[in-house]
């Protein structure tokens, strides 16, 4: 198992204590294209920042690769979360007064990677995702199914286990939303890179192979959903 | 941290980003340290005009001047007018070993000096040939009175800066010429430029120094002398001797040692003491006003570099989410913080030595002075090193809170 979740707890405490997640347990596998589906307020948000080491959970405990992620220092977190995972935010998280190429550079520049071997790795994903021409524009320039792409293009540089996407397809107009998901499942076939959407349309959930819904905080139904038929809206569109 | 090329492009990025902010910011920094290095320079320079004026006159000295007493003293009424004469000075130097020279001055005033057909109005003042050891001549054309001079009581002059241009507006060397003083003619031994702003009895510029024996017979003095120059042997403090002084002339003149105003000492050791001490207290006014501006500018720049934290909290939670340390991002905000003070600090730094270049220029241009306004490398380099320091400590504060930004600050923002 790539990762395991193992009764995981969670409470905010922001005067009234809100226990956002009761009891998580949940394993994925390499190479699984997984949907956490769930309403506003479920606690998929929640889920997804301990996915992401962007939170700290309470009790319980969470594997990754067989490594417990627990009480990490923040140069740790910061070292696991460049290595081991790549972000795909909502509202892309470019940085604006960066161009696409030195974007999708950032994650090796904290590495410490050369300046020409980050600039050739970045040009070269930007090639795969068909924004060759586009690596020294400025976000600003761009539409956003190609801002979405840069992101993808930062999210996969450097070679992460887990891609975890924040409502990828949030910001996005439904040809797009297609394009892009269309794009996270060849990911998921030729690299099988494993990939965990966090969303609450249907119909991107429609295109995982498995749908996890999550309700107040506890994991419901499990889908197998490789058939690709989930989605009530139909199967071929992504409904906005 | 890591130092690459990217890193000064994201520094310059982000300063040129907001470039009147920054500007503005800058320009804090800028005029802090503009204003401090120019008023430590001027400071100095005017010091060091102001210490030429005191330039060869003995810092240790005491003048001594007759006046009327102001108590009855051993049967005789107050107010009652006393001289010195020749023979206080033996008295002193026997009788108080710890002066090193005592020398009389005899002065007559409003006299006219004339060559050819130039005439100038002049201060006859007779001395003794040891008189430089008060006030150092400094001699443009030929020497001082010697004791010869003096003993054999020769008819010669040392003339005065204004009375040399006044009658040699020609210049050339004058020694050897006769000039007349009053009814008698006098042979020139030497000019004395100096040009000095201490004098004793009227302007050096304006004198005529013959010797004291030849003033005494020419204005019929007999013993009597105007003032008496003395001296204190090195290591002792003239302020010191003044009680005994007053003893010895009391003693000897009739007058209470302790009736202040009998008898006038002025001691140059207090009127250097008192110049230093405003020397210092300007010191002290230039370097609270120069780093209170400075100080000022660097809290200018910590309040904007908080600010820009703020701004960029959506960014600095981007970047701690693809991996950047909580360090990587303390460096990066410290580096604008310092890079921003720097910059404009160097241009302080650059600017300042202009203008005091500059201003050097003009006050040397009108010819009276050769001041040196600049400041020295060292100063320049002490003030580099603050700017460093001070960018350091502007941006410890906005690094702080730009290091607490945690990650899932980037998506909360949407």
């Amino acid at each position: 198992m790539l990762i395991e979740l193992k009764d995981v707890n969670k409470t905010y405490n922001n005067g009234q204590p809100l226990h956002v997640l009761k009891g998580i347990n949940l394993d994925i596998d390499r190479g699984e294209f997984v949907s956490i589906m769930g309403a506003s307020g479920s606690g998929k948000s929640t889920l997804l920042n301990i996915l992401g080491i962007l939170d700290n959970y309470d009790t319980g405990e969470y594997y990754i690769d067989g490594r417990l992620i627990k009480n990490l220092t923040e140069k740790q977190a910061a070292d696991y979360r460049n290595r081991m995972i790549g972000f795909i935010f909502q509202s892309y998280n470019l940085i604006g007064f960066k161009t696409a190429v030195e974007n999708v550079e950032l994650p090796l520049f904290y590495q410490g990677v050369a300046r020409k071997k980050r600039h050739q790795m970045a040009m070269e994903y930007l090639d795969r995702l068909g924004l060759a021409d586009w690596a020294k524009h400025y976000p600003n320039e761009m539409s956003g199914g190609q801002k979405q792409r840069v992101a993808i293009a930062r999210a996969l540089i450097t070679r992460p286990q887990i891609v975890l996407a924040d409502e990828p397809t949030g910001a996005l107009d439904s040809k797009t939303s297609v394009e892009i998901m269309e794009l996270l499942q060849q990911l998921n076939r030729e690299d099988k890179m494993t990939i965990i959407v966090v969303t609450h349309e249907s119909g991107v959930a429609n295109a995982t192979n498995k749908i996890v819904h999550i309700k107040d905080g506890i994991i419901g139904q499990i889908e197998d959903n490789r058939a690709h038929s989930a989605s009530v809206f139909g199967t071929s569109t992504i409904m906005k | 941290m890591r130092l690459d090329i990217n890193t000064y492009h994201e520094i310059a990025d982000s300063l040129l980003r907001n470039k009147s902010r920054s500007l503005l910011t800058g320009f804090g920094i800028f005029w802090g340290l503009f204003m401090l290095l120019v008023m430590l320079g001027a400071g100095d320079g005017i010091k060091g005009l102001l210490t030429e004026n005191f330039e060869g006159f003995a810092s240790n000295a005491a003048i001594i001047v007759s006046s009327n007493t102001s108590v009855p003293y051993k049967g005789f009424q107050e107010g009652r007018y006393w001289e010195l004469e020749y023979r206080d000075m033996e008295r002193l130097k026997k009788l108080i070993p710890e002066l090193d020279v005592v020398t009389p001055m005899i002065s007559q005033w409003g006299q006219n000096a004339v060559y050819n057909s130039l005439s100038t109005s002049a201060n006859v003042t007779g001395v003794n040939a040891d008189y430089v050891a008060i006030e150092a001549p400094v001699m443009k054309y030929g020497r001082f009175l010697n004791e010869v001079d003096v003993e054999r009581g020769r008819k010669v002059c040392v003339i005065g800066k204004r009375i040399y241009q006044d009658l040699f507006p020609d210049g050339g060397d004058p020694c050897g010429t006769f000039i007349q003083v009053g009814s008698v003619f006098f042979q020139i031994v030497g000019v004395n430029v100096s040009s000095g702003m201490m004098n004793i009895n009227g302007s050096t510029e304006q004198k005529v120094i013959i010797p004291a024996t030849i003033a005494q017979q020419l204005y019929n003095r007999g013993e009597s002398v105007d003032i008496l120059c003395a001296t204190a042997k090195s290591g002792i403090h003239m302020t010191e001797l003044e009680t005994r002084v007053r003893q010895v002339l009391g003693r000897e003149h009739f007058f209470d040692p302790d009736d202040e105003p009998a008898m006038m000492f002025l001691d140059t050791e207090q009127i250097f003491s008192l110049i230093d001490t405003l020397f210092r207290g300007v010191d002290f006014l230039i370097l609270l006003i120069g780093l209170g501006t400075l100080f000022a500018g660097a809290v200018g720049v910590s309040n904007i570099m908080m600010v820009t934290v703020k701004e960029r909290t959506v960014e600095i939670g981007i970047r701690r989410a693809i991996g950047a340390t909580p360090s990587d991002i303390l460096s990066q905000i410290m580096l604008e913080s310092v890079s921003l003070t720097l910059i404009a600090g160097m241009f302080g730094i650059m600017f300042s030595v202009m203008s005091l270049s500059v201003a050097e220029m003009i006050v040397r241009s009108s010819g009276e002075f050769n001041p040196a306004f600049q400041i020295s490398f060292g100063l320049a380099v002490a003030a580099a090193a603050l700017l460093a320091l001070l960018g350091v400590v502007a941006g410890l504060a906005p690094a702080l809170r730009a290091m607490n930004i945690k990650p899932v600050d980037a998506m909360r923002d949407e």
